[in-house]
């Protein structure tokens, strides 16, 4: 083979395996979902949201799971939530050149990707250890923890996007600063603020390992924080590992409930950022 | 005020002159702001050199300059906009009737109440076009739903784009055209009542009829407000102003009666400059 | 121009109405004011600096948990393989292995095909095409990693099991170096399952990193390239990659950070055995597996203590690559941006 002929293969190949890359990229997703949908569907019925968590070997629903991960997630959000959004606020407005401004945006981007793991065991020890049991407090706090990065890190970015005209023309008013910045950036960035917050709800909804040992489990239905309470992640690594027939079809039941959750909370964080973007 | 005195001379003066206007104005000629020995740096860089130049009241003045000359810089330290900003810094002194404005105690807030700023971009608030107006009133004054309205209105009427949104008045900011977001941004400065009102290249960005629209309203605007106008349209400097300053490479070069200094300049280089020699 | 309103902003401007009366209200409101805005910025800065509390409170509290275990191994508890709880003896050996070894895996098949997508995505791929893909691989990312542990366990390690493994098993069997990391009884579950899922997992983060620094290229380069002759791969490979090298390391580095942490995918597949073994089709252990499954069991001080200072390891670990990995995008951000 000459020259050009062996070039033309080599780039041939390369094309190739990338479509084969992609093909096998979108093929997981599709194996992943359809599973999920395969296996959950077929169990899903008004009676997984209204009955507890059955013994091995009874029938039984999700309720107690499912009303758990509402509350600590809503808990969750309402403690995260502020900070976050006030902590992107210093960052994107009075802190701007400020030093503790880059030395927070590099530590909240490592926090963002750490284990989450590392998390629970850290409220372990300053919560749960101290009280002497677990709690849906320390679950909640758990996760607000998770929260926190997330919302700094799209507020801060949605607030530097508004333009900078936007504030001089209002500081030229007299308008104070924190008028400034609740009256015009805020509003500019509303939307990208909110989708922040509701990729926030996606990434907690899925979050096991956190809640493993700070708000634990309950296998009755409870809505009392301060003892270990119910979630849907737990309750499924539980079922899912144990011998049991009906509850790994639980487990299923749950990953379906979850999945299809968080990917329409994505979904609708992306069409905000889109329909923002095209006005 | 010994850098004002001085009759216009012959003789080229090997120094920055500010000559005298012609005795035979009626008016009194106050002066509403004086620039006295004014220098600034941008970190290291000196932007502007000991400028000495009055705004008088009631007037409309003008600066023209090449790129870079340091006319906005010099519009930007009268509301002292600049302090948004970290390392920049201003030198000498800035007097609004009397009254140092670059002393560290000065109100800010209070300052860009009586100066009034227009940027180069329109920059509407991401608001309805009567909010826009109303939020700069309902800061300063506490008034009663009614007054508010005719602020609006007055404001409105006097940036002469009544007529044009009067119906539509909850729509929102942004879905003017360019000309006519402009002349709300002029609206909205007017409607809290300034002493002063700057401009910084108010047209650059609009096409010739609005350009026209808003050379009109200069005209109307001036009977009740000190007018400062940076542009980069000599002709235009021309056609609204009563006096003219021209600056270089961070000097004032000359000030003077508009007619006189486009006619017969008395700095070689404001010659080259209105001649089209360079710029 | 003269009706009530106008005139009454004239009249008031001329009479200098507007000076006297409301410049005297005007400062006692901005007066109020001020003490809103600096109450305002002393919350938010309070806000921002909770974020490093945060980080200072996981160290030191990490410290303070793992003391214990500390003192009672030294330093010899990172090279001790044993694990047991009756004897009280811990050792971190295996736990680090197995995340090392996972991860190692993870990114060996996640980088390559990571890389071959963003290829894909930004030269071939038709523009109708590129946002619905881009999105699909994304979404890849949003499943929750609980749900690639049971699909693992129920479905994927089965199919190891029975295809896979007895595949590599036989492939290798009498190739002298290699038949020790294709050893074993095929369990189906194991390290190779473990790193195969996360590759799955990591997969989205290079893809979508790699993709945004394919993307920054300036076209004018690829222009000069195309322009001299150069195939598509040629481009890709002379000018896109070094372009963009630093920006996909910095990617790759951030998804073994992710790979490095993950729990819940690798828990139900790594079989969880306190082992350290060359076949990488034996079970094993990750930290993260470990302290997953056994915390909450854990009987004595010394055993939570042991499990806590493995979480130290482990975030000191992600810590490193992260920070490293941030560096190095930051220095790419200030290239493009």
């Amino acid at each position: 083979m000459d020259l050009y002929a062996r070039r033309r293969f080599r780039n041939r190949i390369v094309l190739g395996l990338s479509i084969c890359a992609t093909g096998i990229g979108l093929g997981w997703l599709v194996l992943i979902l359809g599973t999920l949908v395969y296996q959950g569907l077929s169990g899903l019925s008004l009676a997984v949201f209204t009955e507890m968590t059955p013994p091995p070997g009874s029938d039984g629903g999700l309720l107690n799971p499912i009303v758990g991960s509402l509350m600590l997630t809503v808990l969750a959000i309402a403690i995260g939530t502020p900070i976050g959004i006030m902590a992107g606020t210093y960052m994107a407005e009075y802190g701007k050149y400020a030093k503790l401004t880059m030395v927070v945006r590099f530590i909240n981007d490592i926090l963002l990707s750490a284990p989450s793991i590392v998390v629970g065991l850290f409220i372990y020890e300053i919560l749960v250890a101290p009280m002497g049991h677990f709690s849906g407090w320390a679950g909640a706090v758990a996760l607000a923890v998770i929260v926190i990065p997330v919302v700094v890190r799209t507020t801060e970015d949605m607030l530097s996007l508004v333009p900078t005209e936007l504030r001089e023309a209002a500081t030229a008013l007299g308008m104070p600063r924190f008028h400034v910045i609740g009256h015009v950036s805020y509003r500019a960035a509303r939307a990208g603020i909110i989708t922040g917050v509701l990729l926030a709800v996606a990434r907690i909804s899925g979050e096991t390992a956190p809640l493993l040992f700070t708000a634990l489990n309950n296998q009755f239905f409870s809505a009392d924080l301060n003892g270990p309470i119910s979630s849907l992640p737990v309750v499924i690594f539980q079922f899912a590992l144990s011998p049991y027939a009906d509850w790994q079809k639980l487990a299923w039941i749950g990953a379906l409930i979850i999945t299809f959750a968080v990917l329409a909370l994505s979904i609708t964080a992306r069409a905000l950022t889109a329909s923002r973007k095209s006005s | 005020m010994n850098s004002m005195a001085g009759m216009g001379n012959t003789t080229q003066p090997p120094v920055p002159t500010v000559i005298d206007r012609p005795a035979q104005a009626s008016a009194k000629l106050t002066e509403k702001v004086l620039v006295r020995n004014l220098s600034f740096y941008y970190g290291s860089n000196k932007a502007l050199k000991a400028v000495n130049v009055p705004l008088y009241d009631r007037k409309v003045t003008a600066f023209i300059g090449p790129s870079g000359c340091g006319k906005s810089t010099l519009l930007r330290i009268l509301n002292r906009i600049y302090d948004l900003y970290p390392n920049q810094r201003a030198e000498g002194e800035v007097l609004l009737d009397g009254k140092n404005i670059l002393n560290p105690g000065q109100d800010l807030n209070l300052l860009r109440a009586r100066i009034g700023m227009v940027f180069q971009k329109p920059t509407p608030f991401p608001m309805s076009i009567h909010e826009n107006i109303a939020f700069g009133v309902r800061l300063f004054e506490n008034l009663p739903r009614a007054e508010i309205e005719e602020r609006v209105q007055s404001a409105l009427r006097r940036a002469a784009i009544w007529d044009e949104v009067k119906d539509k008045l909850h729509a929102n900011g942004l879905s003017l055209s360019g000309g006519q977001q402009q002349r709300l941004c002029i609206a909205r400065t007017i409607a809290v009542k300034p002493e002063v009102i700057l401009l910084d290249e108010p047209c650059s960005a609009l096409d010739p009829i609005s350009t026209a629209k808003i050379e009109e309203l200069i005209d109307e605007l001036k009977d009740d407000y000190t007018i400062a106008i940076v542009t980069h349209n000599m002709q235009q400097a021309a056609r609204v102003s009563d006096y003219t300053a021209f600056m270089y490479l961070g000097e004032l070069v000359e000030f003077d009666n508009t007619s006189k200094m486009f006619t017969t300049p008395a700095d070689r280089r404001t010659q080259d400059y209105i001649t089209g020699r360079f710029g | 121009m003269h009706e009530p309103g106008g005139q009454k902003v004239v009249d008031l401007a001329l009479s200098g109405g507007v000076e006297a009366s409301s410049a005297i209200s005007r400062t006692k409101i901005l007066g109020r004011l001020r003490l809103s805005d600096h109450l305002f910025r002393h919350v938010t800065r309070a806000a921002a600096v909770l974020v490093l509390v945060i980080l200072s409170g996981v160290i030191v509290a990490l410290i303070q948990g793992s003391l214990p275990a500390l003192q009672a191994f030294g330093f010899d508890f990172l090279t001790e393989e044993r694990w047991n709880p009756v004897t009280e003896k811990f050792g971190a050996f295996a736990p680090i292995y197995g995340t090392l070894v996972t991860s190692f895996i993870a990114m060996l098949i996640a980088v390559p095909l990571g890389l071959l997508i963003s290829l894909f995505l930004t030269e071939l791929c038709p523009l109708w095409l590129r946002r619905p893909i881009g999105i699909a691989i994304e979404l890849l990312a949003g499943i929750p990693s609980i749900i690639y542990g049971i699909w693992g366990l129920f479905v994927f390690a089965p199919f190891l099991q029975r295809t896979m493994q007895p595949f590599l098993i036989d492939l290798f069997g009498n190739v002298p170096v290699l038949s020790s990391l294709f050893e074993g009884p095929p369990y189906g579950i194991g390290m190779l399952t473990a790193g195969l899922i996360l590759a799955i997992m990591v997969l989205p983060f290079v893809t979508s990193i790699s993709r945004d620094v394919f993307e920054a290229v300036p076209p004018v380069l690829k222009e000069a390239a195309y322009g001299v002759g150069c195939t598509t791969w040629e481009v890709v490979r002379h000018v896109v990659l070094p372009y963009a090298r630093v920006g996909v390391i910095g990617g790759i580095m951030l998804g073994l950070g992710r790979a490095l942490g993950e729990t819940m995918a690798v828990t139900f597949v790594i079989g969880n055995a306190h082992k350290v073994s060359a076949s990488i089709l034996a079970p094993g252990t990750t930290i993260s597996a470990t302290i997953a499954n056994e915390f909450t069991e854990a009987v004595g001080d010394l055993y939570t203590s042991a499990l806590i200072a493995l979480g130290l390891i482990l975030f000191i670990i992600t810590f490193i690559v992260l920070a490293a990995a941030r560096l190095m995008l930051m220095r790419i951000e200030r290239r493009i941006g």
